[in-house]
């Protein structure tokens, strides 16, 4: 890819906020379907985790993919829910709420990080217009 | 995605550091055949880059459309073809500034 392109910096920032943007979709879906217990397969709703890879060299970034987390799942002693196995414990989603507030949090920062790299790109490039007075 | 960077960076390159021979490809005003170039030159020039930079401002313009009729929803595209519009125009008038200034300077020479 070419260094030497004015709008660069400004591409790979706006990237960046797509990708975080994505990362909160996620997010949001995980906290949602935090209680889910049916997902459609007749499995409780497995968290989603999203990947990033780069795009190009220096390029910005894009989402590769959106996997499953396979760890297991959660279980709730709940004996009068019809679902319950025999000894009385239902599976509930493998999403833990705290975890996903960080990763909020995080994607938060890195969306702000980006914001702020756009912010003073712009800067800079004012700075080298104010020569020209 | 607008891709409009190939050509109208060609001033903003220019702002690039130098280095090395760097700056030899650089465009010169008035062709690079070693001709002494005249202000009406740097008009022409100047002439050529607006249309560039109406391309960057219409396509911000279609996209603050698209997003506001509902046919995009990506507020990021939106603000990257703005900025890159806002970042041109700027260049412009700084550009149009400076060549008013060295006109009026001109004229108002004591002969």
């Amino acid at each position: 890819m070419k260094v030497d392109n004015g709008f660069g910096p400004i591409d790979i920032a706006i990237s960046g906020l797509k990708a975080q943007g994505k990362q909160m979709n996620v997010i949001s879906s995980n906290i949602a379907n935090a209680r889910t217990s049916d997902a459609g397969n007749g499995e409780p709703y497995r968290r989603l985790q999203a990947e990033f890879e780069t795009d190009g060299e220096l390029g910005g970034v894009k989402l590769d993919k959106i996997v499953t987390d396979m760890s297991d799942f959660l279980r709730v002693l709940d004996p009068g829910n019809p679902m319950a196995d025999e000894s009385g414990y239902v599976a509930v989603p493998n999403v833990s709420l705290p975890v996903e507030m960080i990763n909020m949090n995080i994607a938060t920062r890195m969306y702000q990080a980006n914001v702020a790299v756009l912010r003073r790109y712009q800067q800079i490039i004012e700075t080298t217009l104010e020569l020209l007075r | 995605m607008i891709n409009v960077n190939t050509n109208v960076t060609g001033p903003l390159n220019s702002m690039r550091p130098v280095a090395g021979t760097d700056f030899l490809e650089t465009p010169k005003i008035g062709g690079s055949d070693g001709n002494k170039s005249g202000f009406a030159d740097a008009i022409k020039a100047a002439e050529d880059y607006i249309s560039n930079i109406d391309d960057l401002q219409q396509s911000s313009d279609m996209s603050i459309k698209d997003l506001l009729s509902g046919k995009n929803e990506d507020i990021t595209s939106v603000i990257s073809a703005v900025a890159k519009a806002d970042m041109s125009f700027k260049l412009l008038v700084g550009v149009r500034n400076k060549l008013i200034e060295a006109y009026k300077q001109t004229m108002n020479m004591q002969l």
